[in-house]
């Protein structure tokens, strides 16, 4: 924000500005419209999410957030707007996981993919149409970002997440959420998530099954699941013989999300030690304990 | 000898039929060949119907842990009274 003075005219906008609303239940809330809060930062020259804490602050909601708060609180959307979300790969997981965490108001996007967009993508990247086949996806995703929340601040890298650039490209990220399709990399974003101490959202689907573990830095994570070797693991999952259906991979995707949610705003416990397995063909989900 | 139970999960679980089989085992490779002799020919044969072809056996194309640790990181081959395998096929994809 800015110096005291420009804190208070920005208050008193809000303050002046927030209108009563009564929700489906008769709860009655004070909350500022999208217009109002662009008009703001307009003309106090900050940007839409500082406008918007500044508000949360003091117990006025950003309409747009008002059915986020009966989960999170005030405190928690707060957090969400005031922290970095890095995700790696946007292709299926990741692309859902990009709209959802923006339409949850995170505050900033770290968005990592060096791939475009093919026809075979078009059944379950949300992010792919019939016009952007062949253009890179994260172009789709920015743009998809700033359609959706003004607030959400962007960055994205046309490349690979490696050990070489990964200080550079997470940093200031406070969780990073696997948008990935093969095991190798996953196991190199896990070790890069180590060394930084970021958790670590892991997922990943085959038909009509998904899997979905919140890694800290402390947990033993994939080993307890693919072995600490590299020898004889998988590359490659039942998922190329019986394909990533959209369904699954937009299920799989909001269960990450939801952890990121949890850990970034500390309501809720997130699924540590224990692999979630969901089953969308016989509706089963289990959770398997694991252990180092 | 020990009593484990065995969980399946995924499509090993919808092309079984079962989520959970009880058997006595001496050790971590009895307990694979048992479960090899018992389930492995109906779950190639369904997966064979669905049009995948897999060569060798369950624990050729499955993850598999006992009590939450996988068995490539499991050096004793013992098992005791009450242990755990789970046991599904790697989804990888996203």
């Amino acid at each position: 924000m800015k110096g005291n003075a420009a804190d208070t005219d920005i208050r008193q906008r809000i303050a002046q500005s927030a209108e009563s609303h009564v929700g489906p239940g008769g709860t009655a809330h004070l909350v500022i419209s999208l217009k109002t809060t662009a008009s703001i930062a307009s003309s106090q020259a900050v940007s839409a999410r500082e406008v918007e804490i500044a508000a949360l602050k003091h117990g006025i909601i950003p309409c747009r957030y008002l059915r986020n708060i009966g989960t999170i609180g005030l405190n928690g959307q707060i957090r969400l707007l005031q922290s970095t979300a890095a995700v790696v790969g946007a292709g299926g997981l990741g692309s859902t996981v990009i709209e959802l965490l923006a339409r949850q108001g995170i505050g900033h996007l770290i968005i990592i993919d060096d791939d475009r967009f093919a026809e075979d993508n078009l059944n379950r990247q949300i992010m792919s149409t019939e016009e952007n086949l062949g253009q890179y996806k994260v172009m789709a995703a920015v743009r998809r970002v700033r359609e959706i929340n003004s607030a959400t601040n962007v960055k994205t890298f046309r490349e690979r997440l490696t050990r070489d650039n990964a200080r550079s490209l997470l940093a200031g990220a406070r969780v990073v959420i696997d948008g990935l399709d093969n095991l190798s990399s996953r196991i190199a974003v896990e070790q890069i998530c180590r060394q930084l101490a970021i958790p670590y959202v892991y997922a990943s689907i085959g038909g009509f099954n998904g899997q979905i573990m919140a890694i800290f830095p402390e947990d033993p994570g994939l080993s307890s699941l693919y072995g600490s070797s590299s020898d004889a693991m998988p590359e490659q999952g039942i998922e190329t013989r019986i394909g990533n259906p959209p369904a699954t991979v937009a299920l799989i995707a909001a269960l990450q999300v939801q952890e990121a949610v949890k850990i970034i705003t500390g309501v809720g416990t997130p699924i540590r030690n224990q692999v979630l397995m969901v089953d969308a063909r016989e509706c089963a989900v289990d959770r398997i304990e694991l252990s180092s | 000898m020990a009593l484990i139970t065995v969980r399946f999960y995924s499509l090993w679980r919808s092309y079984l039929g079962t989520d959970s089989s009880a058997l006595q085992a001496d050790d971590i490779q009895d307990a694979l060949s048992q479960l090899e002799t018992e389930f492995g020919p109906r779950l190639r044969e369904k997966l064979e119907t669905a049009g995948v072809h897999l060569d060798g056996k369950i624990q050729d194309y499955s993850l598999i842990l006992l009590n939450g640790i996988s068995l490539r990181n499991i050096k004793s081959t013992a098992l005791k009274e009450g242990d755990v395998l789970h046991i599904f096929p790697p989804a990888i994809g996203g």
